[in-house]
């Protein structure tokens, strides 16, 4: 499921209210996953720079007392299904930003989440990494089982990954305003969505919408 | 000569050349009498003064007296400085307090406390311990209070949604940063401490490289004292390189 809409609807608040980062200004939020099951991808990669990639993926093992042994060995078994086998010993400064992004979804994946919240997760990176990147990363959901509330501004990554789409009014006082559901089959290749015949209509909904949300281009005006 | 045909790898053989065709120029000009060697002796002069002092054993008491004061004041202040930024860090009452303080204390050129602290603690070990403390204190307080303080807030959220408590984040994140941030410093505090103790035996002692500084300076013995400024250099250079290794060691994943 993924969530669009304009810069400052509140979208990855809604995100950090999930997770407890901050509170919501009014109403409640209630996962229906235990907080222990949910896990976050954000933006940066906030990996631990003073710890190599494996230890930065044992890391949330450890606040769950697994023991030292135990959350190194499944580290290296989740690093290894991210593609960085061989790349366990080295500090986040010695990745390159794909790979990065890849040790931090070992992280949060080691930890078994039943709902996985992505803000912006590959916003950072450049199209070709990206592209891998995003197809490993709904291939893994996928195999894992796990439910997905992406934040996304890139309408082709909404659709490409997603079931659903809610999209958000302009805030201050955000509220969802339409509901589409993502007519591609599954499984699906999420860089080659754009190839099927229903992406282009659902694109182009969601486009009109999303600029009637966000509102006139004060330049377009201006030129009148 | 064109920069970009120079081995930067012989750089230092370049200036070790050029270092040693100064000191035959020096020699030279002084053997040649075209120097007073009350103001300039000759480098086989300071050479000779140096030699002395190691060879009657006369030295060894007087850099025991600096390095105990600089050594002294270093851990003492590292101490301080660390418990202090911490806890301006993280109570705001005693941030309150000891900033307009710390801040006061950072403007002014601290060395100026040296005759202050030989009239309350003596012209003993003590008051050059106390200068070389506050030297190293002040800097490594805000070296640690500003450093909690800029702590990667991402890092800080990045634990907490990884299920870590308050532990886990001084473990995980504020204790690197803070350690990564005082060995960047550290060199600065080595050379603080150094000059606190200088300082403060040239002021006021009985023992000590500044106490045989100011000796050398009430005697017009400027080979002595050239002597001396080459030993501080080499013993400062030496601590320098010790805490180097120990911040390439520490910091190796920077």
């Amino acid at each position: 499921m993924s969530v669009v809409g304009p810069s400052g609807s509140g979208k990855s608040s809604l995100l950090r209210a999930a997770i407890g980062l901050q509170q919501p200004l009014a109403g409640t939020v209630e996962p229906e996953v235990a907080p222990a099951e949910i896990g976050m991808l954000f933006q940066d990669d906030a990996l631990l720079p003073w710890r190599t990639a494996r230890d930065n993926v044992a890391l949330g093992l450890s606040f769950r007392n697994v023991p030292r042994k135990s959350a190194l060995v499944q580290a290296d078994y989740w690093l290894d299904r991210v593609g960085l086998a061989s790349f366990e010993h080295r500090y986040p400064r010695h990745l390159s930003g794909g790979q990065r992004k890849r040790v931090a979804l070992a992280q949060v994946l080691a930890l078994t989440p039943k709902l996985l919240l992505m803000d912006e997760p590959f916003a950072s990176l450049d199209a070709i990494v990206r592209a891998r990147v995003v197809q490993d990363v709904a291939t893994l959901v996928e195999e894992e089982q796990i439910s997905v509330l992406l934040v996304t501004h890139d309408l082709e990554e909404a659709i490409g990954l997603s079931d659903s789409i809610y999209l958000l009014s302009q805030g201050p006082r955000a509220r969802i305003t339409q509901h589409y559901q993502v007519p591609l089959p599954r499984p699906r290749d999420p860089v080659r969505a754009r190839m099927q015949p229903a992406f282009a209509p659902l694109y182009d909904r969601l486009w009109n919408d999303l600029s009637n949300a966000v509102g006139p281009n004060p330049r377009a005006e201006a030129a009148e | 000569m064109n920069p970009r045909t120079m081995n930067p790898r012989y750089a230092w053989l370049r200036q070790l050349t050029a270092f040693g065709i100064l000191l035959l120029i020096w020699e030279a000009a002084g053997r040649a009498d075209m120097l007073n060697p009350l103001f300039m002796p000759s480098p086989s002069r300071i050479g000779s003064a140096l030699y002395e002092l190691f060879s009657d054993g006369r030295i060894w008491p007087h850099l025991e007296a600096t390095f105990t004061a600089a050594l002294g004041g270093l851990m003492l202040g590292l101490v301080a400085g660390i418990m202090l930024g911490i806890l301006g860090a993280m109570v705001p009452l005693i941030a309150e307090l000891l900033e307009p303080v710390m801040t006061l204390l950072n403007a002014i050129p601290r060395v100026i406390l040296a005759p202050l602290f030989v009239i309350w603690l003596g012209i003993g070990l003590a008051s050059k311990i106390a200068l070389a403390f506050i030297l190293v204190a002040v800097l490594i307080f805000f070296t640690v209070f500003t450093g909690i303080r800029q702590v990667d807030q991402r890092l800080v959220e990045r634990i907490i949604t990884l299920g870590g408590g308050r532990w886990a984040l001084v473990r995980h994140v504020y204790l690197p940063s803070v350690t990564a941030w005082i060995l960047g410093n550290m060199k600065v505090a080595v050379g603080f401490a150094f000059t606190g103790a200088v300082v403060g035996e040239f002021v006021a002692a009985t023992s000590g490289l500044g106490y045989l500084l100011s000796f050398a300076q009430s005697t017009y013995n400027s080979a002595l004292m050239l002597a001396l400024v080459l030993l501080i250099m080499v013993v400062v250079l030496l601590i320098f390189a010790i805490a180097g290794r120990l911040e390439k060691y520490l910091l190796r994943w920077h």
